[in-house]
């Protein structure tokens, strides 16, 4: 697991082609680890004939078995006794159903430079004291989701005076306290320290929303930031575009575009994306991603659209070395972005509608298991 | 929300709602009846002003895409909806039937509390309109999801009908409020359950004895291929049946059977097919829907290797389906969106197959010979399906035709037999029903009349009848 380790405590978190060696390796050698250790996954490469001794060219990643989300939403699979782990994370199931992953130490161990390497570039991490409002859920030992983890370990990029969280839980059920937030939001712009909002961006639209209606005037303190992740979720349906977004949160908060980061990430594969000061998702070193073709999976060429893999040799705790979300997207050369990293950039068009399988047969009983509905 | 005397209410009256129930229902039921003529003239003025446009933008709202009010006009229409209760309930619905010493009322079973599954737009509308036309109170419980249809729908059905609004209740409810479920059960005469077996076990927990369960859960169906009458026409009906409704429905093919036990020919039907199937799965417009079809096939095909369940299996994947041959003959659900298991299954061991998923069994699509056609259909109705179609019809909707083997109204009525005056029997008309000579024979005394029969002699031994043996 040591390929593990030089791959994420490398220097450039940029440069692609210099890594590719050790990404490689460490690709190999975690697919060999979860075949040794995993009975279903060592089942799955059988069945397609997969042997990571075969992995010689970064072409032959596409070879790797892609296990799509929605099979770690349906099968959990371990590669290491749950003793061993450092915790379970389980996504956040916008559709009902959720996958339940593994972390092991290494992957902490692993995580540490990657966050902090890309924090720093991009402007992420800063010394000086600053107020929290999080849009999002407040940890508590029943909420074991990825996107709760992420939020609040991004309070400790600026040391935290003080946090603020938007989502409350209320009969077993979250909901959003906008009015609350509004308040913090005027509360922290008083002191004299920065305010960070960390959070889903749908919450921060309709909280911006809500405290324009409230007819208030909020001017956070100049080096105040917002960062956004966690996606649109059950909200998609309202999503607006970034710039209407971003254009609201100068006019409402006098935050401006330049202090507003985004995040991507998948609780299968935890990698840090940080989006660019264009707001584009690069690849960092520590991840590949391959777009497959809808219909027939197979790896399709820069710019054409299908479903995105995305292959990390992060966990050994799960194997989830090469995984498909249920999202669609594109891959566009990284110098068209003009931001000056030249690793490929992802774009995601949004998900393909699994949330919605459901059968007279088969939805409503998976649900009432959930307690979500009968 | 919850909707009560035609308006909405916050979730937070629920309790005091909730203790009111049991008063308002019984006044309701002591002092009113709602004869089925005024709830078909809302529902006929409804359909009409749904196909004037009325309600475009509430629908585009609500429904998914893709889905037109079409699928809602026969629910919505004076003749459709009387010919629903001339079929359910018999050509004279409500009126008395007088039989020999007695008459024979349709009353309203009384209060039905429905518990509806969210995969189908509109099913909660439905199930309460079918409890409407039988005049029972009915108290919904919304599925999760459901994103204002049903209130939208019950608000406008009470505004076009003020009469209905004391026999129309609608909580949104999480399934976690058992107590409040419970409650709304004990005040229910019946519960109907439309969902998979964990709601139908879930609800039956919660529903009182004595209070009538009416369950229309969980159905499998499949095609029967035997021989081809037009076998171009016919396999690409099928294919249809599967892209076409995604495999989401219960009349929705699952597996294909084939009248064989020869491997080769099913590994060649399978073959022959799949170009059949991917022709139709391309017809479908934009990558979402192609990507949802292989996802699912690609995962289910994943998830049976890592189980250690593929040994013996043939998979053939296409462009957005895909086809598998399994070499047992159980009917099982496919993994669905366009992915198709196909299994050897020769006609003599088709009972006994079917019979093993009893209770579960809905459409057969059958494909066969013209001279055969008869003597499969009722091989395919002893073993217990309820529905037989040509392949491309599976899913189609026939007018008159019952669901799941029953006719909804029938459970949602009780008969009631009011014994006849004297008078009235010298007097009044003769019973329409002559009871049949086998009630006669039945009795152990071989001529008495009805009302004099009785159950023959029972030993000492078995000690009084308790109420709950009767």
């Amino acid at each position: 697991m040591l390929e593990r380790q030089r791959l994420f405590w490398r220097r450039r978190p940029y440069d692609l082609p210099a890594s590719d060696e050790a990404f490689l390796r460490a690709c190999a050698g975690n697919c060999a680890y979860h075949i040794r250790h995993c009975p279903e996954y060592r089942a799955i490469c059988a069945r397609l004939r997969f042997d990571p001794a075969e992995l010689r060219t970064m072409d032959d990643l596409a070879r790797i078995p892609v296990l799509p989300t929605l099979f770690f939403k349906r099968k959990t699979l371990f590669s290491m006794p749950e003793w061993r782990m450092a915790m379970q994370v389980t996504s956040s199931g916008t559709s009902g159903k959720f996958s339940r992953i593994g972390f092991d130490w290494g992957c902490i161990l692993a995580e540490v430079p990657m966050v902090l390497r890309l924090g720093f570039r991009h402007g992420l991490v800063s010394l000086k004291h600053a107020n929290y409002v999080v849009l999002g859920y407040r940890p508590d030992p029943d909420n074991h989701t990825g996107v709760t983890r992420t939020m609040y370990s991004l309070t400790f990029f600026a040391p935290p005076l003080r946090r603020f969280y938007a989502l409350r839980r209320r009969d077993g059920a979250y909901v959003p306290d906008l009015d609350g937030t509004a308040e913090a939001l005027v509360r922290f712009a008083g002191s004299p320290q920065p305010t960070r909002i960390v959070g889903f961006p749908s919450y921060l639209w309709f909280g911006l929303q809500r405290i324009e209606e409230l007819g208030l005037r909020v001017t956070l303190k100049p080096g105040s930031r917002i960062i956004l992740a966690g996606g649109w979720k059950q909200h998609a349906g309202r999503q607006v575009d970034k710039q209407v977004l971003y254009a609201r949160a100068r006019r409402v908060l006098g935050v401006p575009e330049e202090n507003i980061n985004e995040l991507f990430g998948a609780v299968e594969h935890p990698i840090f994306y940080n989006a660019c000061r264009h707001h584009r998702f690069h690849v960092p070193i520590y991840g590949r991603i391959l777009i497959r073709n809808p219909a027939t999976l197979e790896p399709l060429p820069m710019g054409k659209v299908g479903l995105i893999n995305l292959i990390s040799p992060l966990m050994t705790a799960t194997p989830t070395l090469s995984v498909m979300t249920d999202d669609l997207g594109w891959l566009e050369p990284g110098e068209s972005c003009g931001c000056g990293i030249s690793t490929p950039v992802l774009n995601i068009l949004g998900r393909v509608g699994m949330a919605d399988i459901q059968t007279c047969a088969a939805g409503a009983a998976e649900l009432l298991g959930k307690g979500e509905a009968f | 929300m919850i909707f009560a005397h035609g308006g909405l209410l916050s979730d937070g009256e629920l309790p005091h709602v909730l203790a009111h129930l049991e008063e308002e229902i019984n006044g309701t039921r002591q002092t009113r009846t709602l004869p089925a003529e005024r709830v078909i003239d809302a529902l006929d003025g409804l359909g009409k002003r749904l196909s004037a446009g009325e309600f475009d933008a509430l629908l585009a709202r609500y429904l998914p895409a893709g889905t037109g009010p079409e699928a809602l006009l026969p629910l919505l229409d004076r003749k459709s909806l009387e010919e629903k209760l001339r079929v359910e309930l018999g050509p004279e619905p409500f009126a008395p039937r007088p039989m020999e010493g007695t008459v024979t009322r349709t009353e309203p079973l009384g209060t039905l509390f429905h518990v509806t599954a969210g995969n189908v737009p509109g099913l909660p509308v439905y199930s309460a309109v079918e409890g409407l036309l039988t005049g029972n109170v009915n108290l919904v419980k919304l599925p999760h999801g459901d994103k204002g249809l049903t209130l939208a729908a019950l608000s406008l059905l009470t505004d076009a009908e003020p009469a209905l609004a004391d026999f129309l209740y609608a909580f949104d409810l999480p399934s976690s409020d058992r107590e409040s479920l419970v409650a709304l059960a004990a005040l229910a005469d019946g519960v109907v359950t439309w969902g998979g077996d964990g709601a139908v076990a879930a609800v039956r927990a919660l529903a009182p004895a004595g209070c009538r369960l009416i369950e229309w859960g969980h159905r499998l169906s499949f095609a029967y291929i035997a021989g081809y009458e037009d076998r171009e026409r016919e396999l690409a009906g099928l294919a249809r049946n599967i892209i076409g409704t995604g495999q989401r429905l219960c009349s929705s093919c699952q597996v294909i059977f084939l009248d064989t036990e020869d491997q080769e020919t099913a590994e060649r039907f399978c073959r022959a097919f799949l170009p059949v199937l991917e022709a139709e799965s391309l017809r479908r417009s934009g990558p979402g829907a192609l990507a949802q079809s292989t996802l699912c096939g690609y995962t289910a095909f994943l998830e049976r290797a890592a189980g250690g369940l593929s040994a013996g299996e043939r998979h053939y994947p296409g462009r957005g389906c895909s086809v598998t041959l399994r070499p047992d003959r159980e009917l099982e659900l496919s993994p669905m969106e366009g992915n198709v298991l196909v299994k050897a299954l020769p006609r003599r061991e088709l009972l006994g197959t079917l019979r093993r998923q009893k209770g579960r069994l809905q459409t057969a699509g059958l494909l066969c010979a013209r001279g055969e056609r008869e003597e499969l259909t009722q091989l395919l109705c002893r073993a217990g399906v309820t529905r037989i179609t040509r392949a491309g019809r599976m899913s189609e909707t026939f007018p008159g035709e019952g669901h799941d083997g029953e006719y909804h109204l029938r459970r949602y009525v009780r008969m009631v037999d009011v014994e006849r005056s004297l008078r009235e029997r010298n007097n009044g008309t003769r019973p329409a029903m002559q009871p049949s000579p086998a009630v006669f024979e039945f009795s152990p005394a071989g001529n008495r009349s009805p009302s004099t029969c009785r159950c023959p002699e029972r030993p000492a031994w078995a000690g009084p009848v308790s109420a709950d043996r009767i």
